[in-house]
């Protein structure tokens, strides 16, 4: 677990895990810090906390019950697999569970081969090739032996027709906060970011990713097989991004020049393939 | 076939763990070895990074450890060389995350597939370091020409030496070794390392600005020729796979004609 996973189902809340947190001092700042980002979104969520395997005692319970109410969260149930740390919360009169009734989706990818590149699409608009080249490389290897196959969820058969019947993924996870190294965030809808994502974090989502910031990391979209998804981000520069059952990479060079921003692209699938567009606003009909 | 499991440590951080586990790596595998790199630094991944393959990481350590994928999909195959893999560790868990028993068979299972399995160990001396040596035969110790970190190095010998039942045979590395500084008195030599630690030596690196170019760049420097430090590594790559190879001469590189003259006559530095 990273020192803050955040697992987010519409239909069931959002789950802040600090299991990662090996002190009671880091799980402390990670939860404040990220409550702290976008306090108006987690007031309005049911909230659930997962302590891991942290042991704390009663005091130590109720300084991680402050820090929530601090911000107006009261936590619906807090999961901790420690006997010791769930008499603490209890004794706090908080619900407490021995296991988290979310988890981060489990995916699963064959891969035969190298993964490919990302496409680069040239403007139908304007086939200028200055303007149609971005920093991801044009090289295209064929797609074909990539499947993902979705591992079953908690409840898997009535989550999947519940999902197929909604097409609209109806709930945005809304997320003021720069992920670091190791932070994960997962949600059933679309995702958006305000800030940016960094290598070796991880976004995942079933519906859209939307990072206002830049994205360095790896981003999944459209979780569960949803190809029309995408991702876009004001400076698009991730390790990899995978949409439905498609992945793709970054190419291996430039890899450290960081501050040469790409300007707003979005990532999509075309014919089984991952392609990067130059964001394009239609100019408006007079 | 049953490869040699080695294992990469040093105590102290910094002193060039992963760029050693890249660099042997590179070398074992050039010299036409079958060769899996394992990242147990579980939570700071950078193996991949100095691999130039952090792009095409789909599963790791831990997803093999808890049966999510099946360790061959986890390797990760090098860019130039086809007998040489990687398995990266996980960036989202910690050191937790796995049992000295589950690496013992993860490392069972790899060195029936290849020659050389070669664990880059956190550091620490931690339950990511025991983790790291739970499946090795065999250590390389890696230090720099500084107190601290030679103080480290001998701490773990001796966590190395408790392990005498698993444990074979453990080598030091000294890297980042800087010959000038070492003419000048302002280093501690080899001689003196060996002095205090009394452990085999298995090769001696010099600080190389190269190392920086090829760390950036995703390309280890073993695979580059006409730098030193990436013939030490070849070196010691011969040296681990039981070839007799000199250590190589030392002596500061810039000699003026006078210099090597009065460098003839005096008994050359031995390092």
């Amino acid at each position: 677990m990273s020192k803050i996973a955040i697992i987010s189902q519409p239909e069931k809340g959002v789950l802040l895990d600090v299991g990662g947190c090996s002190t009671l001092q880091e799980a402390l700042e990670q939860l404040s810090s990220t409550l702290q980002s976008s306090n108006q979104f987690w007031k309005g969520s049911t909230v659930l906390l997962a302590m891991g395997k942290l042991d704390l005692t009663a005091a130590q319970a109720a300084q991680i019950l402050a820090i929530a109410k601090g911000v107006g969260v009261f936590p619906e149930a807090v999961v901790a697999k420690l006997a010791n740390t769930r008499a603490a919360f209890a004794q706090n009169n908080v619900k407490v569970l021995d296991k988290a009734p979310m988890s981060l989706p489990k995916i699963k990818v064959e891969i035969k081969g190298d993964i490919p590149f990302a496409e680069t699409e040239p403007d139908d608009q304007d086939l200028d090739e200055t303007k149609a080249k971005t920093n991801l490389d044009v090289s295209i290897l064929e797609l074909e032996h990539d499947t993902i196959e979705d591992a079953p969820l908690p409840e898997p058969k009535a989550e999947q027709a519940a999902h197929e019947q909604k097409i609209v993924l109806p709930q945005v996870l809304y997320l003021k906060q720069h992920l670091r190294s190791g932070q994960t965030v997962s949600h059933k809808g679309d995702l958006v970011i305000i800030g940016d994502v960094n290598p070796g974090a991880e976004i995942m989502a079933e519906g859209d990713i939307t990072v206002w910031g830049s994205l360095r990391g790896i981003a999944h979209a459209g979780i569960g097989g949803n190809t029309t998804a995408e991702i876009r981000a004001l400076n698009l520069q991730p390790l990899q991004i995978r949409i439905a059952h498609a992945i793709a990479r970054a190419p291996d060079r430039p890899r450290f020049m960081f501050a040469q921003g790409t300007g707003p692209e979005i990532a999509r699938m075309v014919e089984g393939k991952i392609r990067v567009q130059k964001n394009r606003v239609e100019p408006a009909r007079v | 076939m049953s490869g040699r499991v080695i294992v990469v440590t040093s105590g102290k951080g910094g002193v060039g763990k992963t760029t050693a586990s890249a660099n042997i790596g590179v070398a074992l595998a050039s010299t036409g070895a079958s060769v899996a790199l394992v990242d147990m630094d579980i939570g700071l991944r950078n193996l991949d990074i100095l691999m130039g393959l952090e792009n095409r990481v789909v599963y790791n350590l831990v997803d093999v450890v808890e049966e999510r994928c099946k360790l061959r999909q986890a390797l990760v195959k090098d860019k130039k060389l086809g007998n040489l893999s990687l398995l990266p560790a996980a960036q989202t868990r910690d050191k937790s995350a796995v049992t000295a028993e589950q690496m013992k068979k993860l490392c069972d299972e790899l060195k029936a597939m290849y020659d050389f399995v070669l664990v880059d160990s956190p550091a620490g001396i931690e339950q990511g370091f025991q983790n790291a040596c739970a499946g090795a035969e065999e250590a390389i110790v890696i230090t720099t020409p500084e107190m601290s970190a030679v103080r480290d190095a001998d701490r773990i010998i001796g966590l190395l030496e408790a392990r005498k039942d698993e444990i074979k045979e453990y080598r030091l590395v000294l890297n980042r070794y800087r010959p000038n500084m070492v003419a000048n008195n302002d280093m501690m030599s080899v001689d003196d390392v060996l002095e205090i630690l009394s452990v085999k030596l298995l090769g001696v690196v010099p600080e190389d600005e190269e190392i920086i170019i090829s760390t950036n760049k995703g390309e280890p420097i073993a695979g580059t020729e006409n730098v030193r430090a990436g013939l030490a590594y070849r070196n010691i790559a011969r040296r681990i796979r039981g070839e007799d190879v000199a250590i190589m001469d030392l002596t500061p590189q810039s000699q003026t004609w006078l210099n090597k003259i009065v460098s003839f006559f005096s008994p050359p530095v031995r390092v």
